[in-house]
């Protein structure tokens, strides 16, 4: 009986299939609502299209520029340490960048620190001095705030985990013949990204008072966009020479 | 619109798809050049400074 049945089923569609063989001119108003399918049906696509962009769009932001940016932050680090083992000839170039910046509990390595904090420069997945709207003191100055910026999310995303700092942690800056030991004393998880006093040579908000050698770290919060500020501040606790190995100080170790 | 660009490629069905894979990465590379290089700083994702 199921055979009698899809043997008439095949028939019928094959009756069906001749039909539209022989193509029948359309009627007048099934052409109109073919007009009308066809401008839905590229509307669709649009949307699907635009849906793909945006996709691609995050992966760049996410993914791609990270790519760049290590690759760039990579050479420039390269040319940081070979100009230091061999100075040659010339002055000291100090536009590749001044160091390196080591935050153990944020577990990404080293971070190049190259002077301002345009997007041009930290695009290059370094960390960058101010020197607008605050001029930054370096660590060598005898008192003053090191402040330094990076991204947070893209671009080598550099202070990606900045959250994962707690009190009391260290950072180190490397120069050519120094390690500059920092310890973190305060920590502000959100403030507004006009106040720009937390960059003052003595940053009162941190609760200190007196001039000091201090170093803040800021980044945008929360991850993924740029509504607040995230900053971190330490104090210098001891000066290192560098030895003729590099040996690390033992908070790197 | 993607029917369209199908109908009018040349070749069969194969070449179709190999024309179709080159003409994507070509906008994907185009995208990823020159279009987010460009939109990027004027969405408010990036800022990480404090300024006045």
């Amino acid at each position: 009986m199921d055979g009698a049945r899809s043997v008439a089923a095949k028939t019928d569609t094959d009756k069906g299939a001749e039909r539209t063989g022989e193509a029948p001119p359309a009627p007048r108003r099934r052409r109109g609502r073919g007009r009308i399918a066809a401008a839905v049906s590229v509307f669709g696509e649009l949307l699907i299209t635009v849906g793909l962009v945006l996709g691609l769009f995050v992966a760049y932001s996410l993914w791609w520029t990270n790519v760049l940016a290590d690759r760039a932050a990579h050479k420039e680090g390269d040319k940081v340490r070979h100009q230091w083992s061999d100075p040659g000839p010339g002055a000291l170039d100090t536009k590749g960048g001044i160091g390196f910046l080591h935050v153990p509990s944020m577990k990404n390595g080293e971070v190049l620190v190259e002077k301002g904090t345009s997007s041009e420069i930290l695009n290059e997945g370094v960390a960058g001095y101010y020197t607008d709207p605050v001029k930054s003191a370096l660590p060598a100055d005898a008192k003053g705030n090191f402040a330094l910026a990076a991204h947070r999310d893209g671009h080598g995303a550099k202070f990606h985990n900045i959250d994962k700092i707690k009190k009391g942690d260290p950072i180190v800056f490397e120069s050519k013949d120094k390690w500059y030991v920092y310890k973190v004393y305060d920590i502000l998880p959100e403030t507004s990204k006009y106040n720009v006093k937390v960059l003052s040579a003595v940053p009162k908000e941190s609760g200190v008072k007196k001039p000091g050698r201090y170093i803040t770290l800021t980044t945008c919060t929360p991850v993924y966009t740029s509504t607040y500020r995230y900053v971190v501040w330490g104090e210098l606790e001891r000066i290192d020479k560098v030895d003729s190995k590099r040996t690390p100080p033992p908070e790197l170790r | 619109m993607y029917g369209w660009i199908w109908r009018h490629l040349p070749g069969n069905t194969w070449i179709r798809a190999l024309i179709s894979l080159l003409l994507v990465l070509v906008v994907v590379y185009v995208l990823f050049q020159y279009v987010f290089p460009w939109a990027e700083p004027l969405l408010p994702f990036n800022d990480v400074t404090v300024n006045n």
